[in-house]
């Protein structure tokens, strides 16, 4: 039997105790004076005989609020027995749970407070914003266009890119390597360059439509303009997803559906549809987000077609109405996490594909050549397409004046020189932006995959919430959120590395997941039975083995922050200029030469980046951006 | 591992040990005691929570109610890298991104132990599961066999209280583990240190067990030695678990303290233990090798071949009693030629005259 404590035994027992509260106590405090201040503000004043008697007072600025909730954030892990045993566990869950209320549920949350403000300055609750929203024709207009555009968007890339796929994994058409690469270049692009090369080519004086056809009358800027501007942007998401479920899919099902006598068009409809209809609803409802969150393009190829996140931006900035645009930015997140939320719940459930295993996967068919031909010229189009548009953003960076002057020139690469300190922040801050956001992205992944505590689940959802933030909202919120004392952070770069961390988390900790399924958690458990504490753990065993995970999160939040507009354009300022909001701003005053080299520079970078992601990781590009 | 006397080995205790995952209760009430250098079996089906309850001794799971010491210090609230005990895993659990070296090395790096020290610990470590030489390979270099003894090596060079076996053998093909049991069982005793082994394969835990405990659905249900258990199983799980058995309803005629006379199958069969309640429905364990086959008409119990099966050195019959259908699994060991039964054929049986106990 164990001797009866003594008190010296009980005080060593309380000591771990004492460190934590203390520990506890100390980033409280800290958190208290980030985000709470006490100054001091004059009341009154008055003269009497002479003599000025000035009274001040003190007052409290900052937010209470979100101090609260970091309090209670705090205190939730605590009820955790096996947290509060381990200091360091808990600590560390503490810090990604103040840091995700911080940084993800707070800035989102401010949208709609600011959104349900009154006008000039006016605190209280008030629904004026919304009355005065929705007697504007612009409101309901934008909103109308907005989902439109969405749905017929996601629906076109949608059913595009499964006839991609299908044809890319399951048939035996030529020059399948190539294309499989070609079908998908658009991934590395920033966004908004689609529509610039389209620009090129399709616009006023496009290279195509002005000299080659000669067409006058029809204009590339409007609705048109931008389906064809996502669909090019977003079918390659559809084709990875849809590749993804193709290449798993059974051939004994197809076999002996065939064997019972369905024909071609039979099958397709009786069971290689049903069996990929959960993957092509996560890619309509992927490319549906994407493409009311799209910012860059309407911008540049929208002409007057109203939309919510441009008009987000228009009525903040130009307008100068910022409670009109949060209200705006309500509107637009709404049905981002409506798609989001049916999105999760989907990929939860079974998938029909991955049920059997050892089954013959993968394996192509022979189709008659009235299928085959078709479908390989579709495949053809879109991948000589991509290089097209490519291509004109290459060459227009090397010549004098697209579509006037078609002479080579340096002048528009020289050009880039002034621009180089744009370079250099956007280069900065996106390499710190990728490791912040990449490491936690891993320590979160291993805290919610490997270990039991009360809030786990909210922590996995906060950490990947902002996935169906549009970056026009999280521009807003930033700024709401972080522009009054005491913390100041507009127009420094941290709050742009944050915001550039965070808003790519999603991605970082579902890779680190993924990776963490892969491996064997008696490894992680043998280190702590040798004796090796949990940090030490983490650092020898689990991160080691996540090496190629956490990598590919980096280089994944690097490219997404070097190419981000619509996050950039609200957060960057004179002090921290970023590459992409500059070159915007070329393409939409500059000549079309001056803002190719831009881009090219851009799609440049972004390959370099890839590469170093192959020389590391021997991981593709296509890997890269497989992670949904 | 060259000073294997002092080694320094402690007893396990659990008290009242329970584990509830949500709905399922995967441990109840489990008490248990390790004499210091023994080795105990955790044997039962899987889902039995043999596997739990090795893992809260080593404090992977933390226990709903109930207390865990091993030697006289209670560990309950311990992390598992504070407590004295190593485990060695089904699934090896070696460190794939290091070496040999490093995999033994690193529970001495843990302990922040000298430089020189851990070199010579190593290996002696390496030299004890005759692994010298090897050190600069990479896991997935060496057999399954190799693994097995370098995540024995690794375990051991901490100098662990306690040793923790969670089915080292099952990823083994089956020549392998017979050997490889034997090697373990070998260090085990060699070093007199305490251990905890689950297997859910009796004939494994047999073989290398003191002390066997049999779960079934989170509870001990008997704890003996492999020969007790044999023997006196306390119930029909225990008796069908460690072993094919015949487990036969029987009618009790009388009792004494001398024993038990019971009618099975109408024939007479004594039993060396009374049943504790003599008005309780009883029933009678028949191994399959104790019913014997006569050939002699009139002398046994009609009956008709079912199935045979060639097993080894062993012919298995499964043959019907005439009367009401009861199925028998019978052994025959060195199966003569004159003592063969085809399918079909009938024969007569005989039912052992002695039992050692009964169960109720």
């Amino acid at each position: 039997m164990p001797e009866p404590l003594t008190f010296s035994d009980r005080i060593r027992n309380r000591r771990p105790l004492l460190i934590i509260a203390g520990i506890q106590i100390v980033l409280l405090a800290f958190i208290a004076t980030r985000v709470m201040d006490i100054v001091i503000v004059e009341d009154s004043r008055e003269v009497v005989d002479g003599v000025e008697t000035i009274t001040l007072r003190r007052e409290l600025i900052g937010d209470p609020l979100l101090f609260a909730l970091a309090a209670v954030g705090m205190a939730l892990p605590l009820s955790s027995k096996n947290l509060r045993r381990e200091p360091v566990m808990l600590l560390t869950v503490q810090l990604m749970i103040v840091a995700l209320l911080i940084f993800v549920l707070w800035p989102v949350g401010q949208i709609f407070v600011e959104g349900f403000e009154g006008s000039g300055g006016d605190k209280r609750f008030s629904l004026e914003n919304y009355q005065r929203l929705f007697s504007r024709p612009m409101v309901a207009r934008a909103s109308r266009n907005t989902v439109l555009l969405g749905i017929t968007s996601a629906t076109l890339s949608t059913l595009i890119g499964a006839v991609v796929a299908y044809t890319l994994t399951l048939t035996d058409i030529p020059w399948k390597r190539i294309l499989r690469v070609l079908v998908v270049l658009t991934l590395v692009s920033p966004p908004f360059a689609v529509s610039f090369s389209f620009i090129l080519l399709f616009g006023r004086r496009g290279l195509i439509t002005y000299d080659l056809l000669g067409i006058r009358a029809w204009s590339i800027y409007g609705p048109d303009g931008i389906i064809m501007v996502q669909l090019i942007s977003n079918i390659p998401l559809a084709v990875l997803i849809l590749m993804g479920v193709f290449s798993s899919m059974d051939r004994d099902l197809e076999d002996a559906a065939e064997d019972l006598g369905a024909k071609t068009f039979r099958l397709l409809r009786t069971i290689t549809f049903p069996l990929v209809t959960p993957a092509l609803l996560t890619a309509w409802l992927l490319n549906f987000i994407s493409s009311i969150s799209d910012f860059g393009n309407p911008m540049l190829i929208g002409g007057d077609f109203q939309l919510l996140a441009p008009q987000a931006y228009i009525q903040r900035v130009e307008l100068f109405d910022p409670q009109l645009s949060a209200a705006l930015a309500v509107l637009l997140v709404i049905p981002a996490l409506f798609a989001f939320a049916l999105q999760h719940w989907i990929s939860n459930r079974k998938s029909y594909v991955t049920v059997t295993g050892g089954a013959r996967t993968g394996q192509i068919r022979k189709l008659s050549g009235w299928f085959k031909w078709p479908l390989f010229s579709i495949v053809l189009f879109l991948g000589m397409f991509n290089l097209l548009l490519y291509g004109s953003i290459f060459v227009g960076a090397a010549v004098k004046a697209w579509g006037f002057d078609f002479s080579l020139t340096l002048r528009n690469v020289k050009g880039l020189l002034i621009a180089i300190g744009e370079l250099r922040n956007s280069l900065f801050v996106a390499a710190v932006a990728g490791v912040l956001g990449g490491f936690i992205g891993i320590v979160l992944a291993s805290l919610v995959t490997r270990r039991r505590f009360a809030g786990r689940g909210a922590l996995d959802f906060a950490g990947t919430l902002m996935y169906a933030i549009p970056g026009t909202v999280v521009g807003i919120g930033y700024i709401i959120a972080f522009n009054a004392a005491p913390y100041l952070l507009t127009g420094t770069f941290f709050i742009i590395i944050v915001a550039f961390a965070f808003r790519r988390l999603p991605v970082g900790l579902r890779s680190g997941v993924a990776a963490e399924k892969q491996i064997d958690p008696h490894l992680e458990e043998a280190s702590l039975d040798l004796g090796a504490s949990r940090p030490r753990t983490f650092a020898k065993v689990t991160f080691p083995l996540l090496r190629t995970a956490f990598l590919a999160g980096v280089i994944y939040i690097f490219i997404r922050s070097m190419t981000d507009l619509s996050a950039a354009i609200f957060l960057s300022s004179a002090r921290t200029q970023l590459f992409t909001v500059r070159m915007f701003n070329v393409m939409v005053r500059g000549s079309p030469s001056e803002a190719a080299a831009f881009a090219a520079l851009l799609i440049v970078i972004i390959m370099l980046a890839l590469g170093l992601l192959g020389r590391l990781t021997g991981k593709s590009f296509v890997d890269l951006f497989r992670i949904t | 591992m060259a000073s294997e006397a002092n080694f320094a080995t402690a007893s396990i205790r659990l008290e009242n040990l329970s584990k509830q995952f949500k709905e399922i209760l995967a441990v109840d009430d489990v008490t248990l005691e390790v004499e210091p250098g023994t080795l105990v079996c955790l044997l039962g089906p899987s889902g039995c929570g043999k596997t739990t309850t090795l893992r809260m001794i080593a404090g992977f799971e933390d226990p709903t109610s109930g207390k865990v010491f091993i030697g006289d210090e209670d560990v309950t609230e311990m992390p598992p890298y504070a407590r004295p005990s190593a485990m060695v895993f089904q699934s090896y659990a070696l460190f794939p991104h290091m070496s040999v070296y490093e995999n033994v090395a690193y529970g001495l790096k843990a302990r922040r132990t000298p430089r020189s020290e851990i070199r010579t610990k190593v290996r002696e470590a390496l030299d004890l599961i005759e692994l010298e030489g090897q050190d600069d390979k990479s896991p997935s270099q060496l057999s399954g066999g190799q693994q097995q003894r370098v995540a024995l090596a690794r375990a051991l060079v901490i100098r662990p209280k306690v040793l923790l076996f969670d089915e080292p053998l099952s990823n083994l093909d089956a020549q392998l583990r017979v050997r490889m049991r034997g090697e373990l069982r070998d260090v085990q005793r060699r070093l007199g240190i305490t251990s905890v082994y689950v297997t859910h394969d009796q004939e494994e835990a047999f073989s290398i067990a003191d002390v066997v405990a049999i779960m079934n659905q989170g509870r001990l249900t008997q704890l003996g030695s492999p020969l007790d258990l044999y023997r006196r199983p306390a119930d029909r799980f225990v008796a069908e678990f460690v072993g094919l058995s015949n487990v036969l309803p029987a009618e009790l005629v009388g009792s004494n303290d001398k024993g038990a006379d019971i009618r099975v199958l109408g024939q007479m069969i004594h039993s060396r233990l009374a049943p504790t309640d003599p008005s309780a429905s009883i029933s009678v364990v028949l191994r399959p090798e104790a019913i014997r086959i006569v050939s002699g008409k009139d002398s046994g119990i009609p009956a008709r071949v079912r199935a045979l099966a060639y097993i080894g050195p062993i012919a298995r019959y499964t043959v019907a009693v005439e009367k009401d259908g009861t199925e028998l699994i019978i052994d025959l060991s060195n199966p003569s030629s004159d003592e063969f039964y085809e399918e079909g054929t009938s024969v007569q049986i005989q039912l052992p005259k002695e039992v050692p106990a009964l169960l109720s």
